[in-house]
């Protein structure tokens, strides 16, 4: 076995140990369970682990600073004399917005705002579009053809028109704009996961179960799930990084979360309306947060569908 | 002889699928304008809520009640949906705006052929940079170029595009001030094309925003086409890297970007939305946004209506595209 084991690395592309099977082995030759096998080649990414920690650290200082370190994001200061649009200092590290307010703890306080919008209607959005994708691809038929049917209609709404005008109709609050992204935004997932579905249906191992006699429920949760995960924990990521953006293109529009709450898309636009001041403080550093933040996202999905993608390995 | 009877076995099947397909998008037009139709029942004050944006101070219950019996809206759910449909399809009649007292035809002959004209120049620059960029990050992975273009792609994609525009605009506009800021306003479409360097900015916006997506998916792609047996194939009859990349690999992977390319056009609207905002340039997605906040319902119907039909279109082409890129496709698609 050890014989025939080679070390991929050598070819430069990945550093795990695969045998002429492509089933991951470790020094022991034990075969390493496809969870730990997975880690591993997501492990090895160091990128990709940098953008965990970026994200993990990002989101405990937006959740716990304003907590710990609470600065006042409430009342403005726009009394003469008062220190708005003021560069920074020692008493606001990145200076204070045309409002007042401390830049350095409005980022923190708006990225809670983004991070946890971003977070849940992700989270919606992919088990929406988990549930809808898996149903039309399994039932298949006349079920299947409605179901797309009704997807193309919603797909070919320019998504941005259709969450201006139901927030515009409906009502402003945070929750109802995280369910809106939530609810709208699974159409491309729901497109990707029945592709999925459709797939795995007509594997042998599919095929097998059935003439076993396993029910459909039975199938779509030991057979089709399991081996779509892949797409599933992928694409909700993408969902994260695109409920974050499209949160950012509502802020510009002044249809982002309201005051005396903030999200980084509002705070951006403020800071982009004083871009001719020079007042660099007020958009440099936030702009530096999100973009990384929204790459690093992007990034770990990226890493996860090579941790996923089995023959990635063989490349 | 032969050429002519496969000839005929591709060409007929095709049509019947095309129109099967026109079919098909029909009733996807429909469930649009029934989604978008029903949508406005739901609001604070139903389907007399524009009413109030009309008549700002002067609605009272009894000039709301009276504005609705004018526009029709006592009539049955059904009875008013049947009508919007009939006027729409055999009058090509759109209803009329209430708030810019125009007709909804005449507000999107007036916006979309400038809207269109941005969105349409993006598109073209998009394909003419994006697919050979993706290509070349696919050949020379793990390379500089292939590190600093997918670097760029990435945070380009990480972008609000609304930042991008507005950093943009500060460089090319106020500090280096070479380029002009603002496209011509005129309400004349004709008037777009007297001053085509006032373009650069606002099309080079969009075009990146769209390269960084497309472009990155073009990688993906190629790569996964990269691993397939034909491939191999060609490699080991002895096809030289570039004829192996162009000839095999190239055809295989515009697909899946033919299928994206026909998918953004709802996309490019939404990002003209902003670019239009952003450079002052009298286009569809300002109107939209000028009729969601004054609740003014028919002109929303009607812009996501002709979207919807723009994108419905952009599939078919696309997927006509397709068989004519991809031979396979051609006779899954007739045999389905």
């Amino acid at each position: 076995m050890s014989e025939q084991q080679f070390k991929s690395s050598e070819r430069g592309i990945t550093m795990v140990d695969i045998n002429p099977e492509g089933i991951l082995v470790d020094s022991a030759d034990e075969i390493v369970p496809m969870w730990r096998q997975r880690f591993r080649i997501f492990a090895h990414n160091k990128l990709a682990i940098a953008s965990v920690i970026f994200i993990i650290l990002v989101s405990a200082a937006c959740y716990l600073i304003p907590w710990l370190h609470p600065t006042n994001q409430t009342n403005q200061a726009l009394t003469f004399g008062s220190k708005w649009n003021a560069a920074p200092s020692l008493a606001h590290p990145l200076g204070t917005d045309s409002s007042g307010f401390d830049e350095l703890g409005r980022i923190f306080y708006g990225g809670e705002y983004s991070l946890t919008l971003g977070f849940l209607a992700g989270f919606i959005t992919i088990v929406v579009g988990t549930l809808y994708g898996m149903i039309s691809g399994f039932v298949g038929g006349v079920t299947d053809t409605l179901m797309m049917r009704l997807l193309d209609a919603f797909l070919s709404i320019p998504y941005l028109f259709l969450l201006i005008s139901l927030i515009t109709i409906f009502n402003r609050s945070t929750m109802f704009l995280i369910m809106v992204i939530g609810f709208t935004g699974w159409w491309g997932n729901a497109r990707i996961i029945r592709g999925d579905a459709l797939l795995i249906r007509n594997l042998e191992y599919a095929q097998a179960a059935t003439a076993m006699g396993a029910s459909k429920l039975h199938i779509i949760r030991r057979h089709v799930f399991p081996n779509s995960i892949s797409n599933i924990v992928t694409v909700a990521t993408f969902s994260i990084a695109d409920a974050i953006l499209f949160l950012s293109a509502l802020g510009f529009l002044g249809l982002g979360i309201q005051t005396p709450q903030t999200d980084w898309g509002t705070m951006l636009q403020a800071g982009t309306s004083q871009i001719q001041n020079g007042f660099w403080w007020e958009i440099y550093p936030l702009a530096a947060v999100f973009i990384l933040v929204v790459v690093a996202i992007n990034y770990i999905g990226d890493a996860l569908r090579d941790a996923f993608e089995v023959r990635l390995l063989e490349r | 002889m032969q050429n002519a009877r496969e000839g005929h076995c591709y060409t007929f099947p095709v049509f019947t699928y095309i129109l099967r397909r026109i079919v098909q998008s029909f009733v996807v037009l429909l469930v649009v304008m029934l989604v978008t139709f029903t949508l406005p029942y739901f609001q604070v004050h139903g389907i007399l809520a524009p009413a109030y944006s009309v008549l700002q101070t002067h609605a009272n219950p009894k000039t709301v009640a009276l504005w609705g019996a004018q526009n029709g809206m006592n009539h049955p759910y059904f009875v008013r949906f049947w009508t919007y449909v009939t006027q729409t399809f055999f009058h090509f009649n759109l209803g009329h705006s209430y708030k810019q007292n125009l007709s909804v035809w005449g507000l999107i002959s007036l916006y979309v052929p400038r809207t269109i004209w941005l969105a349409l120049s993006s598109l073209v620059f998009t394909i003419i940079i994006a697919i050979p960029l993706g290509i070349i990050q696919a050949s020379r992975r793990n390379t500089f170029i292939d590190y600093a273009a997918t670097g760029t792609a990435f945070v380009l994609y990480a972008m609000p595009s609304f930042l991008l525009c507005m950093l943009m605009l500060d460089a090319f506009g106020f500090h280096w001030p070479h380029l002009p800021t603002s496209p011509p306003s005129g309400v004349s479409p004709w008037l777009m094309f007297s001053d085509p360097v006032a373009f650069i900015l606002p099309v080079a916006c969009l075009t990146m925003l769209s390269v960084a997506a497309i472009s990155r998916f073009m990688r993906g792609t190629v790569l996964e086409v990269m691993v397939q047996d034909y491939i191999r194939t060609a490699k080991a009859k002895g096809c030289s890297n570039r004829r192996t990349l162009f000839r095999h690999a190239f055809r295989n992977a515009l697909g899946p970007i033919v299928i994206i390319l026909g998918l953004s056009i709802p996309g490019l609207f939404s990002g003209a939305l902003i670019i239009e905002s952003i450079f002052n340039y009298g286009g569809i997605g300002i109107q939209t946004v000028y009729a969601a906040t004054t609740t003014d319902v028919p002109t929303i119907l009607g812009i996501t209506l002709l979207v919807a039909i723009l994108t419905l279109l952009g599939n078919l082409l696309a997927d006509v595209a397709l068989g004519i890129v991809n031979p396979r496709i051609r006779i899954e698609g007739t045999s389905r």
